[in-house]
């Protein structure tokens, strides 16, 4: 039992990066339609822009936070630009390949600028360390990252159903050209969609340095999978689903490598596709409805 | 009753793809109106709509409201400008529910207290929307939603409504309800372009009348006076 509970303390961190992962995933999806597959290299951009602040610049983790958010906006709006307004509207598929395009160019451009070597990316003093429970142990960081993931889905889940712009961001995933005769500006609608997303991609950038210390250009190429199944899990659209669906994915998967026989351990990352399969088979509209958020 | 000019459509041409569907349309309506647009299925009507709010780039000439030049405009700078629209087959917003609907119309507004006063304002204009308002739009019946298309449009206080079909598919009761709100919503200063095919209804209520046949105005003349036209009364209202 307390290796049961230990191992479900040690998923939570993988889970709550995918969970902040699948959310801005589900809303760029839910709102305007686009599976971005550069979430990732996001993600992986504001890693970078966290790990130059801190380690370069030798800026305070809080500073370099904020600014490793920042970058993954930066990021964000650039693939908005580049990737996604040119071919807005002119359906899935085009969508599909200009994000994955802009995925590799990224990833590529990122790995002749600094290699894909490992960074260290280095924990402040006051995440360091443990508390023992019985036979637990509890990292400060986990609870750290807990703590954020609670914080932000809940300022998040605020703004989607009770705000002004949360209530517009879903008129405009119904129906955008009703949405617009109400005076909606849906260029804006989808600009702030994309600093969401790319702002909760940069908050699990964070998480991910903090949750493993080191950092590399790579780095976006695997989570980005695993959050969109995530964001599957959960209803594909609905933000509190995809928080939901991270944290299974990711506490599940690590289970499941607890308990695998050492020899099958390579089978790890197997555990996301047995998951999605028995959603599609099961209940391929996720857990929770979707288109609602 | 005001003269002053609100909406001037002059000489519209408009269409989808290469398809012309307005040929020259003009189209006035005065502060305070209610103008009805009638004519058969495909003639134009819901695309002279689309023209005014902006959904459809017109090719040739101009729209004019409340002074503004707003032919070119995108449909959410129209709106802006206080043109409010309930949409054929209304559109509601299926995911959201009744009140979230009706902020969604409300976007608009500044301040919470507006947004107050206009929800206590729809809500006494249609008490069941009240009843319904935790409710998910896309469950309710028919009547409720073009209750809530109405509600949702009248949410920002607009200038002009343009009204699509609000009769279409409604029980007789109902019917009735949609027009005294017009009236009632006219009469608190919104100006109305209203498009119905029921003709009888729409001539009823309305000041000033025009009839739309292949893309085009075949005749214009005050409610009174079409009502009366042997025409409008063979072909529109069934009279022989």
């Amino acid at each position: 039992m307390t290796y049961f509970i230990q191992q479900m303390l040690n998923g939570v961190c993988w889970g709550s990066i995918l969970a902040m992962l699948g959310a801005g995933y589900t809303m760029t999806f839910g709102i305007i339609g686009l599976v971005n597959f550069a979430h990732g290299e996001i993600f992986m951009a504001g890693a970078f822009a966290a790990y130059f602040a801190l380690h370069v610049a030798g800026l305070p983790f809080g500073v370099a936070a904020v600014l490793g958010i920042l970058g993954a906006i930066a990021i964000g709006l650039l693939v908005e630009r580049i990737a996604f307004r040119p071919v807005r509207g002119s359906g899935m598929i085009t969508l599909f390949i200009t994000s994955f395009a802009a995925s590799i160019g990224i990833r590529t451009l990122f790995v002749m600028l600094f290699t894909d070597r490992a960074k260290p990316f280095s924990m402040p003093a006051f995440l360091k360390g443990a508390y023992l429970i019985g036979d637990l142990f509890i990292f400060k960081k986990t609870i750290a990252v807990v703590i954020v993931l609670v914080v932000v889905g809940a300022l998040l889940m605020y703004l989607v159903k009770k705000t002004k712009t949360g209530i517009a961001m879903r008129a405009m995933s119904y129906d955008s050209e009703t949405a617009q005769s109400m005076g909606i500006n849906t260029e804006k609608i989808i600009i702030i969609t994309f600093i969401i997303a790319s702002a909760l991609a940069g908050v699990a950038a964070i998480m991910w340095g903090v949750s493993y210390g080191r950092i590399r250009s790579s780095m976006g190429m695997m989570p980005v999978v695993d959050a969109f199944i995530a964001s599957v899990i959960g209803g594909l659209g609905n933000v509190f689903g995809a928080i939901v669906g991270g944290l299974i994915l990711g506490i599940g998967e690590t289970l499941f490598v607890a308990y695998l026989p050492p020899e099958l351990i390579g089978l790890r990352t197997l555990f996301v596709w047995i998951v999605l399969f028995i959603i599609i088979i099961v209940k391929p509209s996720g857990l929770f409805r979707a288109n609602v958020k | 009753m005001s003269t002053e000019l609100l909406l001037e459509l002059s000489e519209v041409t408009a269409g989808y793809g290469k398809m012309p569907v307005l040929h020259g349309v003009s189209i006035k309506c005065h502060r305070g109106e209610i103008v009805t647009l009638l004519g058969a299925n495909g003639v134009g009507k819901t695309t002279t709509l689309r023209t005014i709010l902006g959904q459809l780039k017109p090719r040739d000439g101009e729209i004019k409201f409340n002074g503004a030049d707003i032919t070119r405009l995108p449909p959410h700078k129209t709106a802006a400008l206080g043109v409010a629209h309930s949409p054929e087959g209304r559109n509601i917003f299926g995911n959201l529910t009744v009140i979230e609907n009706l902020r969604a119309g409300a976007h608009l507004l500044k301040t919470r207290k507006e947004l107050k006063e206009h929800l206590d304002r729809v809500y006494s204009m249609f008490p069941r929307l009240k009843e319904r308002r935790t409710q998910i739009a896309g469950s309710l019946s028919g009547g409720e939603q073009q209750m809530l298309a109405m509600g949702r449009a009248l949410m920002s206080n607009p200038r002009l409504m343009l009204l699509d079909e609000p009769s279409l598919g409604l029980a007789p009761q109902l019917v009735k309800l949609v027009a005294d709100t017009l009236t009632e919503v006219n009469r608190t200063g919104t100006s109305v372009l209203l498009v119905e095919q029921n003709a009888r209804l729409a001539l009823e209520i309305s000041r000033y009348g025009y009839v739309m046949e292949k893309g085009a105005i075949a005749l214009e003349g005050n409610a009174k006076e079409l009502g009366a036209n042997e025409q409008v009364k063979k072909v529109y209202l069934g009279i022989a």
